[in-house]
């Protein structure tokens, strides 16, 4: 075992194990911070995959976006410390079956699926395909994303104004 | 330098790890170093001596002060959520030492010249915000959560019109890493991006004015991120006590201090790379004149450091120039000012570009 | 609109640079502080602050504790006797009196320089010194009189022996008088009176 395969082990625990407690915590704040280190956890696998662009990506869009508009919205609500969070098992049966086929089918792909082990050639930028990749054979795709979050963007403006009178 | 690391530890992971040790080391006595200029600026600009008792015209301040933090205790309140309160001061700490891996010190220091390079400085710096607020909410205090919603409201806000130019920097130059942008930068200083950018021609002669602009809103919105003066509303000490760091005493809130001044640098050392050539010497460098090989990344270092100080000392110089900004003004200079030119210098740079 | 919107711009950062064009200035304008254990500020010619007495001058006359609001002067005298006078003072004036005790409490002190007027011979006077705080209340109260006690009691000896002599002398004087006067009746009587009953008044 490599030292690279104790890195990635050690970030594979910690996404798994804060995880784990952002559903178990009592205290939705606290839910929050464990979210922190789940999307940190994830971000390190990235680098491991070699995808830099991703990880980083990973950290600038889901810490410095998401996780504090969560933040956000959770410290502005009031009485968050008094909310009563449901997290006992409602109904065992159902949801064993649920789960159950859920990882039998993750499972199954998995034990299918033609793995790349070798990696031909780790490309050292990644930003740069990337990229280019955008523009050309992705482009429709980015094009319609940016206007779906242009739209959101004038909503949430149109939303927040106030009525002039 | 890591390679040479490498060379003697034979193995990655050391070498990267021996490599951060300077740059910690760079931060700390950075800071001490920063708090006294800090003082002297201040206390001069307001006709007065500042500390001057201990060591000559009391540089080692800071040092006594820092030993008397030492020595504090460190209090913990009882409804404080203790994990996490624990946590917050590390979590800031650490995300802004991690931006100084990004950053070219020298031709053969550079923490990792990754390619994603300034992409990930504006990643950890707004992954600060995730610490702030920790902190802010571990406290268990109005003032500490004020204080760092604020300060998430703001560097959130700021980060749009630095992404901006950061954008139209990383189009001129054609990369996102730090040490490239600086390469690209070498030899003569009309090669510098606030001249326009290394490529002769036209375009650059047409550059130069919207360079300037791209610069001051770095400047201002760069400043905005690091919460000083005319932007310190998280800390406002006449109205929130000391923001988010209200509770903290001892060791920890020397970690928030330490990242404070290291966020100062850093912001300077970004300008530094982006518009004044990092690293590189305007007018040529000794150790080749002498002939002497080791001399040069002495100079490098000495140059870029000597370059970020400035900027430090000019967010001095403005601290005591301006008092502070509304939040209404704070999010008028960002939306309405500093969004719509930073977004036409792209669009004008880009066209230029084109050219 | 968009006139204004430049103008606004503009004017942001040319007045920015405008202060700090002022602050850049005031970097080198000298400093006002004082480095006080060093350097200590110039104080105006008739400032008021530590009193002093030149116990050598002063004659005892108490002005100065009855000029004082505060009550923060106490004076005891003794008298001097011929054979063991005061010297006099520097400009000559005679003393009367020992000073024997003269406190002054710089804790009540007001600095209100009305004891130093009235001083005949300029004994009592403010100093420049102001540097004189204690840890100890009472080592505010300043003893100016130079004599021992034992110097005292030997001036209160002195005074009250001299005292007694004068007293006894003039009791003597007193009865001398007294005497003399009888004396004198005595012999007006006598002259009144015949010879003999001169003997009988002895024999009594």
């Amino acid at each position: 075992m490599s030292i690279y395969d104790l890195i990635f082990y050690l970030f594979a625990t910690l996404t798994i194990v804060s995880a784990l407690m952002v559903v178990s915590s009592d205290n939705i704040v606290r839910s929050a911070f464990y979210l922190l280190a789940t999307f940190f956890g994830v971000s390190g696998i990235y680098v491991l995959l070699g995808a830099d662009f991703v990880a980083v990506t990973q950290i600038m869009v889901y810490i410095g976006g998401i996780l504090i508009l969560l933040l956000f919205g959770v410290m502005l609500t009031s009485n968050i410390t008094n909310v009563e969070i449901k997290k006992g098992t409602a109904k065992i049966l159902p949801a064993v079956i649920g789960i159950g086929i859920l990882l039998g089918a993750v499972v199954s792909v998995m034990t299918r699926t033609k793995w790349k082990i070798h990696l031909t050639e780790i490309p050292q930028t990644t930003s740069f395909e990337l990229g280019k990749l955008l523009i050309t054979d992705y482009v429709l795709v980015f094009e319609l994303l940016g206007i779906l979050l242009l739209i959101a963007l004038i909503g949430a403006a149109s939303m927040a104004r106030r009525e002039q009178e | 330098m890591q390679n040479y690391l490498i060379e003697i530890f034979g193995s990655e992971i050391v070498a990267y790890i021996l490599a951060t040790v300077p740059v910690l080391a760079f931060i700390v006595l950075f800071v001490l170093f920063a708090v006294w200029l800090e003082r002297k600026v201040s206390a001069h600009m307001q006709d007065r001596l500042g500390p001057m008792r201990v060591g000559w015209h009391g540089v080692l301040q800071t040092l006594a002060d820092f030993l008397k933090l030492l020595q504090k205790e460190d209090i913990i309140a009882t409804a404080n959520d203790k994990a996490l309160f624990n946590i917050a001061p590390y979590v800031v700490f650490v995300t802004t030492l991690a931006t100084f891996t990004m950053l070219p010190f020298t031709s053969i220091f550079i923490g990792s010249n990754a390619d994603v390079g300034i992409f990930f400085v504006l990643a950890f710096s707004g992954a600060v915000v995730a610490g702030i607020l920790m902190a802010g909410w571990a406290s268990n205090n109005k003032y500490s959560l004020y204080g760092s919603l604020r300060s998430a409201a703001q560097i959130v806000s700021y980060e749009i019109p630095t992404a901006l130019v950061v954008l139209t920097m990383i189009m001129l130059y054609g990369t996102m890493s730090l040490g490239e942008i600086t390469i690209a930068q070498t030899s003569h200083f009309w090669n510098w991006g606030i001249f326009g950018g290394p490529e002769l021609g036209l375009a650059k002669i047409l550059l130069v004015p919207f360079m300037f602009v791209a610069f001051i809103i770095l400047f201002i919105s760069t400043l905005a991120e690091s919460n000083r003066t005319p932007f310190d509303l998280p800390e406002s000490e006449s109205e929130l006590v000391a923001g988010f760091n209200t509770e903290y005493s001892g060791i920890k809130f020397s970690m928030f201090f330490l990242s404070e001044f290291a966020n100062m640098f850093l912001i300077g050392s970004i300008l530094v790379i982006f518009f004044f050539g990092g690293y590189n010497s305007p007018f040529g460098y000794l150790g080749n004149l002498l002939g002497i090989e080791w001399l040069i990344p002495i100079e490098q270092l000495l140059w870029f450091l000597g370059k970020g100080m400035f900027f430090v000392f000019v967010d001095m110089w403005l601290r005591w120039t301006l008092p502070r900004v509304r939040v209404d003004q704070l999010m008028t200079i960002c939306w309405k000012y500093l969004i719509p030119y930073a977004f036409f210098n792209l669009l004008i740079v880009g066209l230029i570009l084109l050219i | 609109m968009i006139k204004n919107y430049f103008k606004n711009t503009w004017e942001g950062l040319y007045t920015i640079l405008i202060g700090m064009k002022i602050t850049w200035k005031h970097l080198f304008v000298p400093s006002v502080t004082l480095q006080y254990p060093e350097e200590r500020a110039k104080l105006p010619e008739r400032a008021r602050n530590r009193l002093f007495l030149n116990y050598n001058d002063c004659i005892g006359c108490m002005q100065c504790a009855a000029a004082c609001p505060v009550n923060c002067i106490e004076i005891e005298t003794v008298k001097g006797i011929p054979t063991d006078m005061p010297d006099p003072t520097s400009k000559g004036q005679k003393k009367a009196l020992w000073v024997t005790k003269f406190d002054i409490d710089e804790g009540k002190c007001c600095f209100c320089q009305l004891c130093v007027a009235p001083c005949p011979t300029e004994a009592i006077y403010m100093t420049d010194i102001y540097e004189y705080s204690e840890f100890d209340r009472d080592n505010l109260v300043y003893n100016f009189a130079s004599l021992t006690k034992e110097e005292v009691q030997q001036k209160q000896d002195n005074f009250d022996k001299f005292q007694a002599e004068k007293e006894a002398q003039k009791l003597e004087a007193a009865k001398a008088k007294a005497e003399a006067d009888a004396k004198k009746a005595a012999e007006e009587k006598a002259k009144l009176e015949v010879k003999p009953s001169n003997d009988e008044k002895k024999e009594d």
